[in-house]
């Protein structure tokens, strides 16, 4: 009970935080704007929130970085429109979204899916703000457990878990987050003063800067992909009438709402793991509990709720490893915490000691976001859906105009701009092969966390079972040797199956003197016997005996 | 291994080898750099040596980058005849590559000469492996660097011209270059140019220096010039 009267006494303190005109702004600016980048399909939250980060070095804490949540909470509500309206998922966690969403478009029932999509974001939303408000104590006594190695190990979870996220590209993407490490330790050793990597060059002694890296691999490379492409004929269905019915419809599905809402707080707190799989999870979950499982893919409702409730179920909950153990577990919390790092503000077990009210403002700015988001939306979308005819080069330009201003104002750095020049380029490429690019910025961010974790926990470790004798640093051991050996599981069954499917689709010719036996086989026997006993009555008696 | 080489639109295949060669490569190069380029402190933990956290990154790229090269599905290249059939060839390749390791082992020692002997081989099994569709793949990538030109040009004239003027021009050139020369899409670009100057430079003030140009300016005009544009 005392609990909750220490939350409620926190939310009337943080709620004069939010009282202020520039954080109104700010909300209004973020849910707005990402409510509008995720309509646009080729824009999505990583290019908007990149190239938004430097302008925001300048604000408050709170207000940069509720623009910047904004964007995040509410892009996959914009995201779900062109999912539904025109079969292309305006952000790419909606992808599920078209699964269902299309085909009831194509049934004449776009604003049925558009209201349920909606609702079910709203609940997912503010299912997953509740939650972790009134974690957040618990949270808070939980975080100053962590030290050292505690924090090492999280990171190092995270990474691992980002790694096997990308089925069928593990490799590469373990190259990938090998690669961001690489990156992070060019420059000066903080702790001995040597170089490293620098090739003498002068540019690189200051080491390779995050958010040029992330404007290069994220902004630059989606403004070359879409200058690159063809533009897409669109054409889009009349809305008429509200869209308040969603609601009604979810209020029927609560068993799938809360579980979905579920999965996505429980794997958005989890570093590297993220909406892909909250979703899939719901949705599997969704279709198996269904009484009619075979609408999936074809314009179920059940399915359009469990992928939308899941995936904004996340932005919240994501926000947990963040400020709790300054561990960013995707692309874009890696690019929220340099705005911490940039004002001094160090995400981590003190700051839930010690700024409380901050980390609770934050939780109430995401609340209000929701609401006013689907307020927005339920006034707007009629206005809104013109965005999607925005033609793809055209919007190529626009991206490349404002990624200069990105760059440009972090430094005023000429080789800044070459160097996110040149990461424009390599996102180009992997984007092309549909390679994967978010282990890079998570292997820069954490790789920079575990070398310094790392190096202090060992000063007080003596021999490798030491490191693991505290019980949360045995927990997440544990966690790694069960998602590796998980993994490795995974990829041993994949292998099987695929020498099945070899051997079962093999080509005949491969056994092709096998069938030319049977066939000489047949064609001397049985077939020799039929036509033999047909002919008899045409020929004479054959002097051969069978 | 399969040795299946697809175009489905699911799977695209094309230049995936080229892409792990060429990354493998610059990883080899820089693994083999890494005495040169950093350094191993005595009497410093291990941990916390500065060579610790490079080797790790490095390593790691070379190795998984190596183990996705192997499982990449690819196709030997179909050789010419003569060197399908002249087994002196074959002999004759297998016996240069021998005699370039051993050289290089003998020349640089054995571990310095490992990693260019393995970039050694990384070349030759490219130069086999590699399909067309690498090659044709290859030229897209090299047609971004018109695009990542067009950028650098746009930075570099930024302070010499100013952000208003630079920005308008560039927005409204790069649409008529994309190949959109309607009315409406010319005014709609040159409006998004002024728009982003106001919002970024003249409402939130974000540090864009004034242009060169700019100083020659009347009085308060120059001032205003250089706070606002």
């Amino acid at each position: 009970m005392d609990l909750i009267y220490d939350f409620l006494a926190q939310v009337q303190a943080s709620s004069s935080v939010l009282a202020r005109w520039d954080v109104v702004l700010a909300l209004l600016v973020g849910s707005v704007g990402g409510v509008l980048i995720g309509a646009i399909p080729g824009v999505g939250p990583a290019v908007a929130i990149a190239i938004l980060l430097p302008a925001t070095f300048s604000m408050d804490p709170i207000v940069g970085l509720t623009v910047l949540l904004g964007i995040y909470g509410s892009s996959m509500y914009g995201g779900s429109i062109p999912a539904i309206l025109i079969n292309t998922p305006g952000t790419a966690v909606n992808a599920l979204t078209t699964y269902d969403g299309y085909p009831m478009t194509t049934r004449g029932e776009a604003r049925r899916a558009l209201s349920l999509a909606y609702s079910s974001s709203f609940f997912g939303g503010i299912f997953s703000v509740v939650c972790l408000i009134f974690f957040a104590p618990i949270l808070a006594k939980i975080a100053p457990m962590f030290g050292s190695r505690e924090i090492f190990l999280a990171a190092l979870l995270g990474i691992i878990l980002v790694v096997t996220a990308h089925r069928k590209h593990t490799l590469i993407a373990a190259a990938m987050a090998c690669f961001g490490i690489w990156l992070n330790t060019i420059g000066l050793h903080p702790a001995s003063y040597s170089k490293r990597y620098t090739f003498d060059q002068s540019w690189l002694s200051g080491g390779v800067n995050l958010i040029v890296v992330v404007l290069g691999l994220f902004a630059l490379s989606q403004a070359f992909t879409l200058l690159h492409g063809d533009d897409e004929k669109v054409r889009l269905t009349k809305l008429k009438g509200s869209f308040f019915q969603g609601f009604r419809e979810l209020a029927r599905h609560p068993r799938i709402a809360g579980i979905s809402a579920t999965f996505g707080v429980v794997m958005g707190m989890i570093p590297g793991v993220g909406e892909f799989t909250a979703q899939f999870m719901s949705y599997t979950y969704a279709q198996k509990s269904s009484k009619r499982p075979e609408d999936f893919g074809h314009g179920s409702s059940e399915g359009l709720i469990a992928a939308e409730t899941a995936n904004n179920a996340v932005p919240g909950a994501a926000m947990v490893p963040l400020l709790a153990l300054g561990i960013p577990g995707e692309a874009l919390t890696a690019m929220m915490l340099s705005v911490f790092y940039v004002h001094n503000v160090i995400p981590g077990p003190q700051l839930f000691q010690n700024d409380m009210d901050f980390v609770v403002a934050l939780y109430l700015a995401l609340l209000i976001l929701n609401v006013l988001v689907v307020a927005f939306l339920l006034v707007a979308t009629n206005q809104l859906i013109k965005v999607v005819k925005i033609p793809n080069r055209f919007l190529g330009v626009c991206i490349l105009v404002l990624s200069f201003v990105g760059v440009y104002s972090l430094r005023n750095s000429l080789t800044d701009c070459i160097i996110a020049a040149a990461f424009g380029i390599f996102g180009f490429v992997m984007k092309r092969m549909q390679l994967p690019v978010v282990p890079i910025v998570l292997g820069m961010v954490l790789g920079g966390i575990m070398e310094v974790k790392l190096r202090s926990a060992m000063a007080r470790v003596k021999t490798p079972l030491d490191f693991i004798d505290r019980p949360i640093a045995a927990i997440l051991f544990g966690m790694i040797v069960l998602v590796l050996a998980l993994h490795f599981r995974r990829v041993w069954l994949d292998y099987k199956e695929r020498k099945t499917d070899e051997w079962q689709t093999s080509h005949a010719s491969t056994s092709f003197p096998a069938i030319l036996s049977r066939r000489r086989n047949y064609i001397l026997t049985e077939r020799g016997k039929r036509l033999r006993a047909k002919r008899k009555t045409f020929s004479r008696r054959l002097t051969d005996k069978d | 291994m399969s040795d299946e080489i697809t175009e489905h639109p699911d799977r695209p295949q094309r230049g995936q080898v080229l892409f792990a060669a060429l990354f493998l490569i610059c990883a080899t190069l820089l693994l083999a750099a890494i005495e040169d380029q950093t350094k191993w402190l005595k009497g410093k933990d291990f941990f916390a040596q500065p060579r610790f956290w490079p080797a790790i990154g490095v390593g790691g790229m070379v190795l998984f980058t190596a183990l996705h090269f192997w499982h990449l599905p690819r196709k030997p290249r179909r050789l010419p005849r003569w060197m399908r059939e002249a087994d002196w060839f074959q002999w004759a390749e297998s016996l240069f590559w021998a005699v370039l390791a051993i050289g290089l082992a003998l020349w640089l020692g054995p571990i310095s000469a490992a990693p260019m002997v393995f970039l050694v081989a990384i070349i030759r099994v490219t130069w086999l492996y590699q399909h067309w569709t690498d090659r044709r793949e290859a030229k897209i990538w090299a047609s971004v660097f018109e695009w990542a030109g067009w950028f650098l040009a746009y930075v570099l004239l930024v302070p010499l011209i100013g952000y208003l003027p630079v920005t308008i021009a560039f927005s409204l050139i790069l649409t008529w270059r994309v190949g959109y020369r309607s009315r409406l899409m010319m005014w709609s670009a040159g409006i998004f140019a002024v728009t982003v100057v106001l919002v970024f430079k003249s409402f939130l003030q974000v540090k864009i220096p004034g242009a060169a140009l700019y100083e020659y300016f009347p009085g308060a005009l120059r001032s205003f010039f250089i706070l606002n544009f």
